[in-house]
């Protein structure tokens, strides 16, 4: 017998990044304490860099302060993976789902957010395909489209995805993105010949794969 | 293939160790266990604590462990360090309480021996317990065993 289970989308426009994860940490408690069900936010950031947990900062290529020149923020984080970059026109997924109550462990729900944006691609043409071992993350050809970090606290999750609809790429230039050299980033609306809906279509669409792979019933739409 | 089970069977129980005949997971007899997925080893007022086979298996490969150092108290279903896998840093909570005395280093340099041997190497730190009766909250490797095969059902 399968348990009906829904997931509770809550979008939101541009939002800071600070102001996300003081979200999530709140939602990640009230989560584990079983006063919310299964969640996830919908949203896109200012431009930010962020680090995860090991701190792997040798892989951001210029100052702090020539960041603020650029109006772009840095955080450091509890998520799993190496830097990244987060800015406008970049569709972001946090869920806060119980791993446990899904039957998911973590490498299985970080290939299921994968699957995510693959399927979301392949709606415009785009064939994108998972990485190889050790680097997580969509991929189209060797050009990075999508990527993943999260953090499990007590089997709850939080951070996310991050899928590129058409971000300005030349923040990327300045990271070693997810500590990979030599690899490109890009972008749906650099590898579809299709054209693109408004960003929401797209975040809903996301939204949608998400409840089918990791297997919920339905879906309540909250907007902020 | 019937004497390979028999073999394998045997060797397991030889090694005490308990071996599901449908999944992968390894169970260790005479450890305890929590409902997180961490074992902890008793000697005395001495707990060595570690992540099990089944947690290692669904995280991936551990590219980073978070250790707490040595000193810091540690209390039973509170985190105290994580480890991180395939993007992603999963927490790791005490079975018990106390306080550490011993942290592997070895998981410095060597994280993947959390994947490759979970119950011996793989060993995250050792805490001295400041209250035994806490063992008792804890699983036994039927009950743990049986607690995985219900959550692998789920999936």
């Amino acid at each position: 017998m399968r348990l009906q289970r829904s997931l509770e989308a809550c979008k939101f426009g541009i939002i800071n990044y600070f102001d996300a994860l003081k979200l999530q940490e709140r939602l990640v408690s009230d989560r584990k304490s079983g006063k919310i069900l299964d969640a996830i936010l919908s949203l896109q950031h200012p431009p930010t860099y962020t680090l995860g947990k090991r701190q792997t900062d040798h892989n951001l290529l210029v100052s702090e302060a020539d960041l603020k020149t650029m109006g772009a923020e840095l955080h450091y984080t509890e998520r799993g993976g190496d830097i990244t970059f987060h800015g406008p026109r970049q569709a972001i997924l946090y869920p806060i789902v119980s791993l446990r109550d899904i039957g998911f462990g973590a490498r299985n729900y970080v290939e299921g957010l994968e699957s995510v944006m693959i399927e979301v691609a392949s709606f415009y043409g785009v064939n994108a395909h998972a990485g190889k071992t050790g680097e997580t993350g969509v991929w189209v050809g060797d050009r990075k489209i999508g990527a993943i970090g999260v953090r499990i606290s007590s089997g709850i999750t939080s951070h996310g995805l991050a899928f590129n609809i058409d971000p300005d790429l030349r923040y990327f230039k300045h990271i070693v993105p997810c500590g990979i050299p030599d690899k490109g980033v890009t972008s749906l609306k650099r590898e579809t010949e299709m054209e693109l809906p408004p960003d929401e279509v797209i975040h809903e669409q996301l939204i949608h794969c998400f409840a089918k792979v990791f297997r919920f019933s339905d879906i309540q739409w909250k907007k902020q | 293939m019937a004497s390979r089970l028999l073999w394998a069977s045997r060797a397991a129980s030889y090694l005490r160790i308990s071996a599901f005949h449908r999944g992968l997971s390894t169970v260790i007899k005479d450890l305890k266990y929590a409902d997180t997925h961490e074992w902890v080893k008793v000697d005395g007022a001495s707990a060595t604590i570690g992540i099990t086979d089944h947690a290692q298996d669904h995280l991936g490969d551990v590219v980073y462990v978070e250790l707490p150092e040595v000193g810091v108290t540690v209390a039973q279903g509170k985190n105290f360090g994580a480890v991180e896998s395939v993007k992603a840093t999963s927490d790791v909570n005490s079975p018990v309480s106390g306080e550490v005395v011993e942290v592997n280093s070895e998981l410095v340099g060597s994280p993947g021996l959390v994947n490759g041997s979970p119950y011996e190497n793989g060993w995250i730190i050792k805490v001295k317990m400041s209250d035994t009766g806490e063992l008792n909250s804890l699983m036994d490797s039927n009950q743990y065993s049986k607690f995985c095969e219900e959550e692998d059902a789920k999936h």
